[in-house]
């Protein structure tokens, strides 16, 4: 598979007939071989060098040398602030800029570096170090929420360690990266490191398992250390639990020589599946990767775009975005999606404001004259991401369909809707589909309409059930069915709140 | 002969119509706030910009969720030929993780012509897919991946929906994941990996409102005015159209259709009936086409049935409805016979007959299932000690009594007397 080299890549953006470039396989900078794992701003991408405008990467370069000289007077935010003031305007006109930019904020490019994650990074590594050095087994746990960082990090120590290991002068390390879903049986995963061990692939009387216990058993010279990093870790969790055991206490044996890196969401894994393990104590270590606070989230997203010779988002805006992403979830990945979601937003207006003005020329062409000016069309200086941007995308991400999908209900599954709140109102939460058709006709009688009849009822019942507003259950009678509601009572009173004949019905 | 053809040629032109969503949804397209403008802007900039993308598409059955995808992928197909590959998953038939690899492999071999091996493992095919997809992301080609019923996906444990959009992590591969699906909790069902692999991204198709289905009414069957049908009945067609739009009596029908469903599907059924139904002779559509569409639709077969029935059998209904209500558990045709011999000896009706014949209306009753026994242990005792009940509700008695030509005033005395 050819690495597409740098220089090609480049050449093809700024030649403007070249179809859309493939995004370019970045090599990882220049590492820093004492603190292997540095804080960004000492270190700067090499990427600026073949960014489109030539004229603003000589200015950023610059700023960013001027930027590490007076970093040690200035606090961070306000040293930040003044990069944002120096950096050029960004063009959201121009689809190249947005590209990029898109690009940078995609949860598929990995950044160079990851910053916010130091301290857990430093703790894997010094320990991978000593096992290495020691030549003996361990085992690390690395727990957390998704999307919080954790494979990114293990990627990252991994390249650290191998280079590490050579500088160093040691045996070269084996390196298996397993992720857990891709096993179609979970003993397969021992199959797969037996693979590493012997790549002739013999296959005698017993098993994968049963295999390595005895290498590992026995005393071999000059036998390579094995990084394993596993993710998705719960996927192997049996019945009987027999894999994920076998696979910690194989770092137990006197002989081993693997360095177990599991990776997982669940925070107590280690406690509830393998409790055998502190008696023969190999517990392994356990990591946290804490959910991200909104000044990490920040910090990311500014580390991301901090690459870009020009400003794309309004700072209330990035934080605007922090702050609501790290109060529900932390998650990085949703942080990175309503960034980009907020970018469309404002491509959507752009477009919107082209049709608009290209409406009014055509009206000032046309003979009839009497156009009152739209108060709303100004020429609007598109230059940066707004806030109401990220306000809008937020907005869309985090609310559910479910008010809408009510209100646009045609008028007799809402009165559906409302009979089976009524009849859930006391202790009784569920009920049959008859009693909910005498209810509904009960409410259509009441309010003069003709009411549907039982076939048109259990068909408008059916197509509820398919939205995921009630629930029917099964039964061999159409009128024997268990109904139950779905969904939040409080979400049906809002929604229909604005018509009175459901007002009046709900009280 | 030449003037019967254009009236032929009319109808089939409006059938077709309705048959087609391209037709349908094409006044969508100007509007950019439309979903298929929104769906074909994301799809075109992932593709252009060789980014991944995921997104959700829900609403509920007969929507146009599938239509307007397939305008999409087919608007795009022609505008970026050689780039696109598209893979079509349904969760009804490939829910299963090994059974959608399997296919997921098959197609991406059909698209690019190469050998499929029914023997392939499941590992296999997954290495096949991450290798192909990598290969497709340097070649820059897109693959689309369109998984209909998206909810059924979902169950278990959600292994293939994981390492899709775990390979769209990656910055080789470049696919767009299009999710179809008529629950609208369905990001919801997604365990919490899976959904933060996701990127949130939902395109609501909601039904049309009571203006927007009026203007799709008008959109179909508008007549082109310069074709090859005459111009002066295409005129006059038209016009018929607007008389009719605007005529009270059809606002009512068509009110009262769609208060019960307003999917675009089921619109579309109300039309093509009413189009079936246009009288050839005259050729223009009338209120009454209508009217005739919306009661072969909303037929109610327990109706039907009783208005087929003999006043015999009706005092046998009305007598079950009178025991129900006093609440006498048990229900046989003795009993039935009793109340039968009071409600005569109250009222003094004209109609009584001798126990066999009713015995006989009885088992007709049960024959069309306007009654039914309630022990199904067999046929142990006779008939007539057997416990019954109605299989037609007290209110659909009701209306099928009013319908009824020429029901005595006394059953109606009857049923009112419960309220």
């Amino acid at each position: 598979m050819a690495i597409v080299p740098e220089k090609t890549a480049s050449d093809a953006r700024s030649d403007p007939n070249s179809t859309p470039g493939k995004r370019k396989l970045r090599s990882d900078g220049p590492l820093i071989m004492d603190s292997p794992i540095s804080s960004p701003t000492k270190w700067k991408s090499p990427r600026q060098c073949s960014s489109e405008n030539k004229d603003g990467a000589v200015a950023a370069k610059e700023m960013v040398a001027n930027e590490g000289e007076i970093k040690s007077h200035k606090s961070p935010s306000k040293s930040m602030q003044d990069s944002f003031a120096d950096k050029l305007k960004w063009n959201p006109k121009d689809g190249e800029q947005v590209r990029t930019v898109k690009e940078a904020l995609h949860v598929s490019t990995a950044p160079s570096t990851i910053v916010c994650r130091e301290d857990e990074q430093n703790m894997v590594f010094e320990f991978c170090k000593s096992c290495v050095e020691h030549k003996k087994a361990g085992s690390i746990y690395i727990c957390g929420c998704p999307g919080t960082g954790k494979s990114l990090s293990m990627e990252k120590v991994k390249k650290l360690l191998v280079d590490w290991a050579k500088q160093a002068g040691f045996l070269q390390l084996d390196v298996l990266s397993v992720n857990c879903t891709s096993l179609a049986n979970t003993s397969d995963i021992f199959s797969k490191m037996l693979g590493l061990n012997q790549p002739q692939g013999k296959k005698t009387e017993a098993s994968s398992l049963q295999q390595l216990q005895s290498l590992y058993s026995q005393k071999s010279s000059g036998q390579k250390m094995i990084l394993m990093v596993v993710d998705e870790l719960d996927y192997l969790i049996t019945k009987d639990r027999a894999v994920l055991h076998d696979l910690f206490t194989l770092t137990t044996f006197p002989f081993s020589r693997c360095i177990l890196i599991g990776i997982s969401n669940a925070i107590d894994l280690a406690d509830r599946f393998l409790p055998r393990l502190k008696s023969l104590n190999c517990k392994p270590i356990i990591v946290t990767f804490r959910a991200y606070s909104k000044d990490q989230i920040l910090s990311i997203l500014k580390e991301r775009l901090r690459e870009l010779p020009y400003t794309v988002f309004q700072h209330q805006a990035l934080e605007l975005c922090a702050r609501k992403v790290a109060a529900s979830s932390g998650d990085m990945r949703k942080a990175l999606c309503i960034c980009r979601s907020a970018i469309e937003m404002l491509e959507a207006e752009i477009r919107e404001s082209i049709g608009l003005s290209e409406i009014s020329l055509e009206e000032k062409a046309s003979p009839r004259q009497n156009i009152a000016s739209d108060p709303n069309h100004v020429k609007q200086e598109f230059d940066a991401v707004r806030i109401d941007h990220v306000a809008l995308a937020l907005s869309k991400t985090y609310r559910s369909p479910l008010v809408d999908t009510i209100q646009s209900l045609p008028h007799h599954q809402q009165i559906i809707l409302c009979s089976s709140m009524k009849q859930f109102r006391g202790a009784k939460k569920d009920t049959i589909l008859g009693e909910l058709y005498k209810s509904y006709t009960g409410i259509c009688k009441s309010s003069l309409i003709p009411p549907a009849g039982i076939l048109e009822f259990s068909n408008m019942c059916r197509v509820l059930n398919d939205q995921g507003l009630i629930k029917l259950g099964p039964s061999r009678e159409d009128k024997l069915k268990r109904v139950t509601l779905n969904i939040d009572e409080a979400d049906v009173t809002f929604a229909l709140q604005g018509i009175r004949f459901f007002r009046n019905c709900l009280q | 002969m030449g003037r019967e053809s254009h009236k032929m040629k009319a109808l089939s032109l409006l059938r077709s119509r309705i048959c087609d969503p391209k037709f349908i949804f094409k006044p969508l397209h100007d509007s950019p706030d439309s979903n298929y403008s929104k769906l074909k802007f994301m799809m075109s900039s992932s593709i252009t910009e060789a980014c991944n993308n995921s997104i959700l598409l829900l609403g509920p059955r007969g929507s146009g969720k599938s239509a307007v995808l397939e305008l999409v992928v087919g608007d795009l197909l022609v505008e970026y030929p050689d780039m696109i590959s598209v893979i079509k998953l349904s969760g009804l038939l490939h829910s299963d993780d090994n059974c959608a690899l399997k296919e997921v492999a098959r197609q991406l071999c059909l698209e690019h012509q190469l050998q499929f091996s029914k023997a392939a493992s499941f590992d296999d095919n997954s290495q096949f897919m991450v290798a192909m997809l990598k290969e497709c992301g340097l070649a820059h080609k897109t693959i689309v991946f369109i998984l209909d019923e998206f909810d059924l996906f979902a169950q278990g444990k959600q292994r293939l929906l994981y390492s899709l959009l775990d390979a769209m992590q990656s910055i080789t591969s470049q696919a767009v994941v299009i999710g179809i699906s008529c629950r609208m909790d369905a990001d919801q069902l997604l365990e919490k990996r899976v959904r933060s692999r996701f990127s949130h991204r939902k395109l609501l198709f909601l039904p049309p409102s009571m203006e927007d289905s009026k203007s799709i009414l008008e959109h179909v069957m508008s007549l082109p005015v310069d074709s090859s049908l005459p111009h002066d009945y295409a005129v006059e067609f038209n016009r018929k159209v607007q008389d009719i739009l605007a005529d009270r009596r059809f606002k009512e029908t068509f009110n009262k259709y769609l208060n019960f469903d307003s999917s675009v599907k089921h619109l579309l059924r109300f039309l093509f009936c009413a189009v079936s139904c246009m009288d050839l002779q005259t050729g223009f559509l009338t209120c009454e086409n209508f009217e005739t569409a919306f009661s072969s639709i909303m037929r109610q077969p327990k109706l039907e049935c009783l208005k087929n029935c003999s006043i015999l059998e009706l005092y046998i209904l009305v007598c079950m409805k009178r025991l129900e209500v006093k609440e006498q558990t048990l229900c046989n045709f003795n009993s039935i016979m009793k109340e039968y011999k009071n409600v005569h000896d109250s009222f003094r009706t004209s109609d009584y007959y001798a126990r066999n014949v009713c015995l006989k209306a009885f088992e007709h009753l049960i024959n069309r299932e306007l009654i039914c026994f309630t022990d199904n242990r067999g046929h142990s005792s006779s008939v007539e000690f057997r416990p019954a009940k109605l299989l037609i509700s007290s209110s659909e008695l009701h209306q099928g009594l009013k319908a009824y030509h020429s029901c005595p005033a006394i059953l109606h005395k009857l049923m009112d007397r419960e309220g």
